[in-house]
């Protein structure tokens, strides 16, 4: 550990392949986790409870999205490939999301009799927003600089998503038994996928030991404990430990969810991909 | 939005005023819908203050705002005999005030010139 190198470029980065290839593989988590659940979020265009919802949802989500796009980003300027390229032409098994991230929104299409589900769109950005927040200040110390550089704007940005999540969960906590209940059906859902948040997958020991980021059991014991106190002053019961899904998200493993969302966000792109936009 | 019927019972309009930085006064923007304040300064930022700058925010339930009906109204005029309560007789100070500098400028050279 205490020979982190300090990594100014991608220059620089890419002189260690080792190291290269141990940052790549934390940028695919950071830009696929942001990037599909801003996709989700998206799909909540015109649905979601009231029109102010609607448009503040939306914004949020492109602003995620643009979060995915700076990651994506530093992934081309390694080498990898075309940033757009890299969300819209690769299969599902590329991807490093964590499941809860995929899943879709609740039952129905958003084409064909969509009924989602508004609790866990708020317990699951809300859950993963905190999340979010602990890796984002870990980035803040990353030992390759622009990571850092980007995480401290991002910063600026997820204030006010986190502000925004935490209103509703209020809401619903102090709302009507029909919406207590909701809530809690919600958190029971996002409970058994959430615990895959702090994975950094298959290539852990390498992400943590370049410093590119604290380590998994830091980065969920500092997550953990602020759900427990934001738990504690909504009067919500802890759930306890947080549960892993069947498929390993971070190992490429995925569900039919990711699939069916990779095909209808990348519909138009695929029938031209070098089209000028 | 599908809520709408039941929504109308619980939501209120706010107006919301907003403050382009520490110095400048609160100005009315728009006015939303929400079930309370809490949820109306959330909502009134990404609904409408995505691209001004924004320092600061007041929302304001539109029933606690108290105003002039028409017939009412005229009650604000008054004659225009009393110009001594406007401004503009300082208008003109720094022109007024640059002229004297100079004439005393210029009288200040003769006098160097002059020694």
């Amino acid at each position: 550990m205490g020979d982190i190198v300090r990594v100014q470029t991608v220059e620089h980065a890419k002189q260690n392949p080792q190291y290269a290839q141990a940052l790549a593989d934390l940028l695919f988590q950071l830009a696929d986790d942001d990037f599909i659940l801003a996709y989700r979020g998206s799909e909540w265009l015109g649905l979601a409870p009231h029109i102010e919802e609607d448009v503040a949802f939306s914004s949020m989500s492109q602003d995620m999205m643009g979060h995915a796009v700076m990651c994506y980003q530093m992934l081309e300027d390694l080498g990898l490939g075309k940033a757009d390229d890299l969300a819209q032409l690769r299969e599902a098994v590329t991807f490093r999301n964590a499941i809860l991230v995929e899943r879709k929104n609740g039952a129905g299409e958003y084409n064909d009799n969509p009924h989602y589900d508004w609790a866990y769109a708020i317990v699951r950005s809300y859950v993963y927003g905190l999340h979010k927040q602990v890796r984002l200040e870990a980035l803040l110390q990353s030992s390759y600089e622009p990571l850092a550089l980007i995480s401290r704007k991002m910063l600026t940005e997820h204030r006010y998503h986190l502000m925004h999540w935490q209103v509703w969960l209020k809401q619903l906590a102090n709302s009507t038994p029909e919406a207590r209940h909701k809530l809690e059906a919600a958190i029971t859902k996002v409970w058994e996928d959430a615990g895959e948040l702090s994975s950094l997958g298959q290539n852990a020991e390498h992400i943590v030991r370049f410093g590119l980021i604290a380590g998994e059991e830091l980065l969920r014991q500092k997550w953990l404990s602020n759900m427990k106190d934001i738990f504690q002053k909504a009067g919500l019961s802890w759930p306890g430990e947080p549960g892993v899904p069947g498929e390993k998200g971070r190992a490429g493993e995925h569900t039919a969810d990711l699939v069916q969302a990779l095909a209808t966000l990348s519909e138009v792109y695929r029938m031209d991909p070098a089209a000028k936009w | 939005m599908s809520m709408e019927a039941k929504a109308n019972e619980n939501f209120f309009i706010y107006e919301v005023f907003s403050q382009k930085n520490v110095s400048a006064s609160f100005v009315h923007q728009f006015s939303l819908l929400a079930p309370n304040e809490e949820v109306a300064l959330t909502m009134a930022r990404e609904n409408f203050l995505r691209r001004e700058p924004c320092f600061n925010l007041w929302v304001v339930k539109r029933d606690h705002i108290h105003g002039l009906p028409p017939e009412e109204r005229p009650f604000l005029e008054r004659l225009d005999n009393k110009s001594y309560r406007e401004t503009k007789g300082y208008g003109d100070l720094q022109a007024r005030w640059r002229h004297h500098k100079e004439q005393y400028e210029e009288q200040q050279k003769h006098a160097g010139n002059g020694s």
